[in-house]
């Protein structure tokens, strides 16, 4: 009997595995390769043209005692996170159960809040860079027509970082669909049965509705944090890492040392530190996750 | 199951309805911040399309008028005529194309592996593809600039375009997550009728799986057509150069002529707009599979 099913079995091996080829090889030389190799790298001296030469842990001692620009992106990064994830979560939530229930034009109003998602990356922020020029720009534009100062927004160390933050406000849309498609997914018993009690609309959306979409929340706060902390684009169209390093955020500074500095093994150890930073951040909030985060099917965990 | 569900959905209209009659005030108000919201978020687009119509002179102008006297529609001409556009447009549509076209094909077909085939190390395999996506982009970046570089494919676009048909990771997931909501007896019946497991894939499950394909072609395309670090790192040749490179270095050059700008701009977002609302309700869809298969 079993005997029998072997080639049978050896061909749907076979079969699995030429339909997974594709991830395999990509996998193998896009994730597998790199990773192991930067492993290797980070702790040699390389310019990206010249062999790398073997220097132990000396990147990492420069990065964190001589290097001056090293410790000023490290609190940009953190500032950016800190201000961009609960913002961008917190709106979007609030966003989501607005748009939740129905509505006179509530196609439209989800439609146009999605619009900004979009646009393209390059063409949002050349955009802004217009909507915070000091002179002509939007925002000061608006903000004299309210009859207020001018805003300093990229050119002042105080508030280059929060500008940028908020081009990203603008974008909350993507977070926004993936709320609003959770919300629409709790099952309509529940609801039911609070109506019958006659439960206020509040309490609803507290002891029903944010319960069932932690698993979403959760799921956007990591994804969050981990795109946070990777934010590149803003950086190097808004401000180039200025006024004074205020916007120098640690991946706009690898791949400024990388390309610009040629120095691929110090960058490559700058990106280890950064991965370090992202899977603690992410551990971190994975371990207090079950604290909030509620599973329908619990008995599973 | 399903037959309850017609008139859940009964009950939940009237649910609605007689909260609102609880709660008109309560609508009201949601009603007017939605508005409001509505109108801060359409502001840099409206802002965008008068700039772009506006004449040289009118773009300075303090405070800036809503609805210019004159329409200068000759600036997408113009602002076009600038930078290559066209030419870069093309550049940029035919690697979105390729890419879109590598990332559907190769994760679809990775996708029915892990979700409908059964061998040794499949659980393995699509915990360590599901894992990558964990690694920050920049790991990779520096090694693979230098492999690339090494096999003479700097200032050539096969660095963006090869790596594509190797698979993406997400949409996989995606695909397995969808795939795994339909039924096995599908295939089964196909195969009982002598159909391969290609055929299966193409014939039973693709058009079955629809709405999440449409959502991944357009991730995919938006995906390439954003991309803007590989080119930045891997071309150097301006006829090479994808529109967003060129866009990004439009601000530098031109920098004072901003309504040529804006209209070329605007040209740059068309397409993306154009797939979002041609694919929209499926797109809403797919959400919607994409985010119960992301809890279960």
């Amino acid at each position: 009997m079993e005997q029998k099913r072997t080639p049978k079995m050896v061909r749907t091996w076979i079969k699995g595995y030429l339909f997974i080829l594709p991830s395999i090889v990509g996998f193998s030389v896009f994730v597998a390769y790199p990773l192991l190799s930067s492993m290797y790298y980070a702790l040699t001296e390389w310019g990206g043209y010249d062999r790398p030469r073997f220097v132990g842990f000396a990147n990492f001692k420069y990065m964190f005692t001589v290097d001056p620009a090293f410790w000023p992106s490290i609190r940009a990064t953190f500032y950016f996170v800190l201000m961009s994830v609960p913002s961008s979560l917190v709106l979007g939530l609030f966003l989501a159960v607005l748009l939740n229930r129905s509505l006179p034009g509530i196609k439209w109003f989800r439609t146009i809040f999605y619009l900004p998602t979009v646009v393209p990356s390059i063409a949002t922020l050349t955009l802004w860079l217009f909507i915070y020029q000091p002179q002509y720009g939007l925002a000061n534009s608006v903000l004299r027509a309210l009859g207020l100062p001018d805003g300093t927004w990229l050119t002042s160390e105080m508030t280059a970082l929060p500008s940028i933050v908020l081009v990203g406000l603008w974008q909350v849309g993507a977070g926004m669909i993936i709320f609003l498609s959770g919300l629409q997914a709790v099952p309509k018993d529940m609801y039911e049965a609070a109506d019958v009690d006659g439960a206020p609309r509040w309490r609803i959306l507290l002891h029903i509705t944010l319960p069932m979409i932690t698993p979403i929340l959760f799921l956007q706060l990591i994804l969050g944090i981990i795109g946070a902390f990777q934010a590149f684009n803003q950086v190097q169209v808004l401000t180039g890492g200025g006024p004074n390093f205020s916007t120098s955020l640690l991946n706009f500074k690898i791949y400024d040392d990388a390309f610009n500095g040629k120095l691929f093994g110090y960058s490559i150890a700058e990106v280890w530190v950064l991965f370090c930073i992202i899977m603690i951040f992410t551990l971190v909030t994975y371990r207090y996750s079950n604290r909030f985060v509620y599973y329908e099917s619990d008995n599973s965990r | 199951m399903s037959k309850s569900q017609p008139m859940e959905g009964a009950v939940l209209t009237e649910t609605i309805q007689s909260s609102r009659r609880r709660f008109p005030i309560l609508d009201s108000i949601r009603f007017v911040v939605l508005l409001i919201g509505a109108v801060a978020m359409l502001f840099p687009l409206m802002w965008m399309i008068t700039i772009a119509l506006k004449s040289d002179n009118d773009v300075f102008q303090i405070p800036p008028e809503w609805f210019p006297r004159e329409l200068h529609w000759s600036n997408f001409i113009t602002g076009t005529r600038e930078i290559n556009f066209w030419h870069t447009f093309g550049n940029s549509l035919f690697i979105a194309v390729l890419c879109t076209f590598g990332q559907i094909v190769s994760s679809v077909l990775v996708g029915y592996g892990l979700g409908r085939l059964s061998f040794p190390g499949r659980k393995m395999w699509f915990s360590l593809f599901v894992g990558s996506l964990m690694l920050p982009g920049f790991v990779g970046m520096i090694p693979m600039f230098h492999l690339f570089t090494s096999i003479g494919w700097y200032d050539s676009w096969l660095p963006i375009i090869v790596p594509a048909f190797f698979g993406n990771a997400t949409f996989s997931f995606l695909f397995v997550q969808y795939v795994k909501t339909i039924p096995v007896s599908f295939d089964e019946a196909a195969k009982i009728d002598g159909a391969s497991d290609f055929y299966v894939l193409t014939k039973v499950l693709v058009p079955m799986t629809l709405p999440v394909i449409i959502t991944m072609v357009i991730f995919a395309f938006q995906g390439s057509w954003n991309q803007y670090l590989e080119p930045l790192i891997y071309i150097v040749d301006q006829s090479k150069w994808t529109l967003s490179l060129a866009m990004a270095s439009y601000t530098g050059v031109y920098s004072t002529a901003w309504n040529l700008f804006m209209a070329a701009d605007l040209i740059y977002i068309l397409p993306m707009l154009l797939l979002f609302f041609a694919g929209q309700k499926f797109f809403m869809q797919g959400l919607g599979s994409i985010n119960s298969a992301s809890i279960k």
